[in-house]
């Protein structure tokens, strides 16, 4: 049986994210090369980061063996881990906007 | 990296010029020395535009070191053949100044004023014909063959996504690595975009105090942004999944492979010898003129100020742009926008999410994409006629010694 294609990267084995590599629908699983899943609890879209644990507020999100943030909310496994529950440690613009 | 499959570097041909610096194309460069010379100056070279004579300039009307040593290092740019200035007249530019470092470099150079051309019309007649009499000596110089060591490449990423540091930088990465072990001189940027990477990056360092000096880089770069209260994060890069300024830096720090860092360059030093230099791209000095680069084509211009003969630019978002004086590599991280935008993007490394090719056949196709560039192929931005050009006022200290080691 040929393995479902990797939806999903997990850039080093202390990571608590991973970055989807398509979009991931809900209740899809995000699937990494060596085999991990993680059930999507909602739309995680292509670029984007899925909490592989549950990640409490306050706790760092390590992204490819670092820290590239802070939960500022609780964010359960399968959840989008992205500016509505991350902060920044270095800077945060107030007035970024986007359409 | 193992690059059998890449032909011989023998294709790859270019101009020398005096200084020994060897040229990938032969522009003809018309350049307004203040925004009052810009119509004039567009004008002049707008029935040029396909036959290699490209636009920049500086708008400002103030002095400017900063501003002055960029200009005339794009005026004797190794891509550069000849130049025509266009003042207004009134301008504080040291255009004497410009034109004589012009005239020493060996190149054909004019000095078009406005207010003694007889005003628009008079100047364009006069520019355009100059422009005329240059370009069949610009086209038949001769030419001879490059190699990798000849190539001083800039990297820059803009509109990057969350895949930008899972796969088209880090395929870049595996280029310059390639590139620096054939003797390549290689520089990347973006001191503000490196926060959180400093540490790292220090570790890199061929000495202890160019360490020091690229960590104090980056901790300029994070003190002048929290200063001007906005960073070089936001609107696209959030909306193709980024979280923090941290997660961007990240990404864009893999472009620089993981050979040893040689130096720390500010706009417009040389690399004083083949290697991987980081650009120090902010201002020296309380926050000053505002923001240090207003967008993406400004710290391009201020690498190729340092003599890159061409860019590559990598992109999650898509962007489009080139360059007036090098040609721009464009590599894109995801197969959704290359797709949408094939017309634009030189390298997808999109497929390296989709699982089709691995970040090393990626790194393979870059370099194939610099050779034929410096072949003299156009890139895709270049046959789109893109040339971005934007300069505006920063101030810089000189270097300090422990940036370029001996």
């Amino acid at each position: 049986m040929v393995p479902a294609r990797a939806t999903m990267v997990i850039l080093d084995p202390a990571d608590n994210v991973g970055v989807a590599l398509a979009d991931i629908g809900v209740g899809e699983a995000g699937r990494s090369l060596d085999g991990r899943a993680v059930e999507a609890l909602e739309p995680i879209p292509q670029a984007h980061k899925i909490a592989l644990v549950d990640i409490a507020a306050g706790a760092e999100i390590v992204r490819f063996g670092v820290p590239v943030g802070v939960a500022k909310a609780p964010i359960a496994k399968g959840r989008l881990a992205h500016v509505h529950n991350v902060a920044s440690r270095v800077l945060n613009n107030d007035e970024d906007n986007y359409e | 990296m193992n690059s059998p499959d890449i032909a011989p570097s023998a294709r790859m041909r270019g101009y020398v010029r005096a200084d020994r610096r060897k040229g990938v194309r032969n522009y003809l460069v018309v350049a307004y020395l203040v925004e009052c010379a810009h119509h004039v100056a567009r004008k002049i070279a707008a029935p040029f535009e396909d036959e290699g004579v490209q636009l920049i300039g500086f708008p400002g009307c103030y002095p400017s070191d900063y501003a002055e040593r960029v200009m005339a290092a794009m005026a004797t740019h190794p891509n550069v053949g000849a130049a025509l200035l266009v003042s207004l007249g009134c301008e504080e530019f040291h255009r004497a100044k410009l034109k004589s470092a012009v005239e020493a470099s060996g190149r054909p150079v004019a000095l078009l004023t406005i207010q003694q051309a007889g005003g628009t019309a008079g100047a364009i007649e006069e520019g355009r014909a100059w422009v005329k009499e240059q370009l069949p000596r610009l086209r038949a110089a001769p030419t001879a063959p490059l190699t990798f060591a000849d190539l001083v490449v800039g990297l820059k990423c803009g509109g990057s996504d969350g895949l930008s540091g899972v796969t088209i930088n880090p395929a870049v990465g595996r280029a310059v690595d390639w590139l620096i072990d054939e003797g390549a001189t290689v520089m990347f940027e973006e001191t503000c975009e490196l926060v959180g990477c400093e540490t790292h990056m220090a570790r890199r360092a061929r000495t202890p105090e160019l360490a020091e000096a690229l960590r104090d880089a980056v901790l300029k770069a994070d003190a002048y942004h929290r200063d001007l209260g906005h960073g070089s994060f936001g609107g696209g890069n959030i909306k193709h999944g980024l979280s923090t300024l941290e997660e961007k830096s990240l990404g864009a720090y893999a472009k620089s492979g993981s050979r040893p860092i040689d130096g720390l360059l500010k706009p417009g030093v040389l690399p004083p010898r083949p290697g991987l230099y980081l650009m120090d791209t902010v201002n020296d000095g309380p926050v000053r003129f505002g923001i240090p680069n207003i967008n993406d084509t400004q710290t391009i211009v201020e690498m190729v100020a340092s003599g890159c003969q061409l860019i590559v630019f990598t992109t999650g978002a898509g962007s489009v742009v080139g360059q007036a004086i090098a040609p721009v590599v464009k590599g894109v991280s995801n197969t959704r926008v290359f797709e949408r935008m094939e017309g634009d993007m030189d390298v997808n490394g999109g497929t390296i999410a989709d699982g089709v090719e691995s970040v090393e056949d990626v790194g393979r196709r870059i370099v194939a994409a610099i050779e034929k560039t410096a072949a003299g192929l156009p890139t895709k931005s270049e046959a789109l006629g893109h040339q971005e050009f934007v300069l505006s006022y920063k101030t810089y200290e000189p270097l300090g010694p422990a940036c370029l080691p001996g």
